[in-house]
């Protein structure tokens, strides 16, 4: 047996105890009126909070609730006790009497998640026990008086009943106001729940306000003294709907329950209709804000009907599987969390329709994705003719106008001073060589000719000789097979790129390039010894490449903890 | 008494060809600058008659360094592209030479009209 189940039953067992006491000493009291109904009715309240307590409890053990309703039982004790002949139980009785009545209050405030949300429910309940166990306790000190042949009051430690009388008047007043407040306060909270929230919690909360509305009442009554009738009117219609109490919460479960059951049919017979699946769920689970967000894996992302991603909130989610694979998942009001049962049932009602709807989203998003990718090829396209319009225009174009300079020049000396006509002809000549030098790099840079002409394996060869020499690079497994053209351009890149920002920034001795088919993917892979700290948005050249491989739907990886060299990897799809 | 040219442009090479061609013509080249800033601070010290000023400057451009200059030498815009590529030319700017066709034949004819 469970720790929980054990205590549950220690709890049960001594709400019966309880209860039977109660009765026993309230039918044979001298003092209590109608004892022949108020003992029996008096434990069957006591068994009913207890027991609902007790269920409410094990049903979910990290809700209040039940524990408020199990000590609203037992308090509720106190006031059959306070019937009793010996002075000890009537002293004990009636000095805990009114705590049911706080703890009735905080019930209904703390309904149904628990939790008292309201700073100002939580001052309230704090005021109730204040009221009862200070206020009404010196009314009890001071030796209130009673009339009949009550026994002797324990605690009574000076006999003033005028003054314990007006403890006892402001108590009851205090306790007026403190309920009326509390009334609002939960009034005001249901119009503003969701209709999920209010639907759960419509039993209990009616006839909880039903029943701290009339306790006000009386209590308002009894403190300004008007009518006895009235008070006692009040006091009997509080005494109904507070029993009815337990029982308001069992009808609302059951109430829960058979909904349940036709809801989770309706809808099956509503998904076959092929009605909308957000609308159906949402109309099963009467919940009008409920989403639809559906998981696709390599990579996981969650998405939206529209193809968009999504991030899942922390609370009111519940999450849909199909043969045992996550394929989506029910994003609702947190208020159903309670309703466990009936969102997993709706849940797996509606897998196989979300499983259809899953797909047409992550049809959506490919499409987004490819207009992404779309504008990203248009992207990458400008930038690469800016980028050699920047080139062209401050290399080749400026060596090549300071060459027509110094020609011209070189023309004009050509007769005066022979001898500086031929430096600046040599000038020129060397600035020609330069200039011709930076258009092939440049073309190089545009399409290396031997990529075309004689396949990935030489080309990515020839980068590797024309790395630095104090870098040493090792070539392994590159394909000798062509693969497209698309391919092999993009892996030469990525390989380019690579080398070039090793020799620029990595300070490495040693690199390995690695370029190898592996599950329908050309893998290429360049790694160096160097200081790490590499990073993708910081610069244009590697966020060019990402650009690049995106446009044929490869990824670019790159890990480069500091101090740790550097790794980048490119999948490019390779079918 | 020659006249004083100050270089605007960031490549050393054309500044280099561009004052042994002028200076080979008669003119007195009193400064070099590779950016806008540095053309604005020596325009202002050494007075120049003349700014031969590079378009494409890192920075600020050379349209923007001519609106900056203070008044008085006549700003000659120069580029790499020819004049195709420029577009209408506005005040203060008096005219514009393709780098390639630099000369001091060139500067006075710009200067003279």
């Amino acid at each position: 047996m469970t720790s929980l189940r054990a205590r549950l039953w220690l709890i049960g067992v001594a709400g019966v105890a309880l209860a039977v006491a109660d009765c026993a000493v309230t039918i044979q009291s001298h003092h209590s009126q109608l004892r022949g109904v108020n003992g029996p009715l008096g434990a069957m309240i006591v068994l009913a909070f207890v027991m609902t307590g007790i269920f409410a409890w094990s049903r979910r053990p990290s809700n209040r609730v039940g524990r408020l309703m199990v000590a609203t039982g037992f308090a509720f004790g106190g006031v059959g006790l306070a019937q009793a002949n010996s002075s000890l139980l009537y002293t004990i009785g009636g000095a805990i009497g009114p705590l049911y009545l706080v703890f009735v209050t905080w019930l209904v405030l703390a309904f149904p998640d628990g939790r008292v949300d309201s700073r100002l429910g939580r001052r309230l309940v704090v005021a109730g026990f204040i009221d009862v166990l200070v206020i009404y306790e010196l009314g009890i000190l001071l030796d209130i008086d009673i009339t009949g042949d009550v026994p002797d009051n324990l605690l009574a430690i000076v006999h003033a009943p005028g003054v314990a009388g007006a403890f006892d008047t402001a108590s009851a007043a205090i306790g007026a106001v403190i309920i009326a407040s509390v009334v609002r306060i939960v009034m005001v909270q249901r119009r503003r729940a969701t209709p999920v929230a209010q639907h759960a919690a419509a039993p209990v909360l009616r006839t909880g306000l039903f029943c701290l509305s009339a306790v006000a009442i009386s209590l308002a009554i009894g403190a300004t003294g008007v009518s006895d009738l009235a008070h006692g009117i009040a006091g009997s219609v509080a005494a109904l709907a507070f029993f009815a109490l337990p029982f308001a919460y069992l009808i609302g479960l059951l109430r829960s329950r058979y909904a349940r059951a036709g809801r989770v049919g309706e809808l099956l017979g509503a998904l076959s209709a092929r009605a909308s699946l957000r609308d159906t769920l949402a109309e099963a689970l009467g919940d009008p804000s409920l989403r639809l967000v559906y998981r696709t894996e390599s990579p996981t992302r969650w998405l939206d009907a529209e193809g968009r991603d999504v991030e899942l909130p922390g609370r009111g989610v519940t999450h849909v599987e199909r043969d045992g694979v996550c394929i989506g998942a029910i994003v609702h009001d947190p208020a159903l969390d309670d309703e466990r049962e009936l969102v997993d049932a709706v849940a797996a009602a509606a897998a196989l329709a979300l499983e259809n709807e899953r797909l047409q989203a992550e049809l959506r998003a490919r499409v987004v994705e490819l207009q992404q990718s779309r504008s990203k090829l248009i992207e990458v396209s400008m930038a690469e003719r800016r980028s050699l319009e920047r080139d062209l225009h401050d290399g080749a174009q400026q060596r090549l106008v300071a060459l027509s300079v110094q020609v011209g020049l070189a023309k004009r000396k050509l007769n005066a001073d022979p001898a500086a006509a031929a430096q600046l002809l040599d000038r020129a000549g060397d600035e020609l060589r330069l200039a011709l030098e930076e258009l092939r790099e440049l073309a190089r840079g545009i399409h290396p000719a031997i990529l075309t002409d004689r396949g990935l394996c030489p080309a990515l060869q020839t980068l590797i000789d024309r790395a630095p020499p104090d870098l040493d690079v090792e070539l392994s497994g590159a394909p000798d097979d062509r693969l497209p053209a698309p391919i092999e351009a993009a892996a030469y890149f990525v390989v380019a790129e690579s080398l070039t920002n090793i020799a620029k920034y990595a300070h490495a001795g040693h690199a390995s390039v690695l370029v190898e088919r592996n599950n329908g993917h050309a893998v290429v892979e360049v790694r160096d010894d160097g200081v790490g700290g590499a990073n993708p948005e910081a610069g244009t050249g590697l966020r060019g490449l990402a650009d690049r491989l995106t446009v044929i739907d490869g990824r670019l990886e790159v890990v480069s903890p500091l101090g740790e060299g550097t790794l980048i990897r490119a999948q490019i799809p390779c079918a | 008494m020659p006249t004083t040219v100050l270089i605007v442009d960031d490549h050393p090479s054309f500044r280099s060809v561009a004052r042994m061609l002028l200076e080979s013509e008669g003119y007195d080249v009193v400064g070099e600058a590779p950016d806008g800033e540095a053309a604005l601070e020596l325009a202002a010290q050494l007075r120049p008659d003349v700014v031969l000023l590079d378009l494409g400057l890192p920075g600020i451009d050379g349209f923007e360094v001519a609106r900056r200059l203070p008044p008085g030498p006549a700003i000659v815009l120069v580029s790499s592209r020819d004049a195709r590529d420029i577009g209408p030319l506005a005040d203060p700017v008096k005219g514009f030479i393709a780098k390639a066709e630099l000369s001091g034949d060139t500067l006075r004819e710009v200067l003279a009209a």
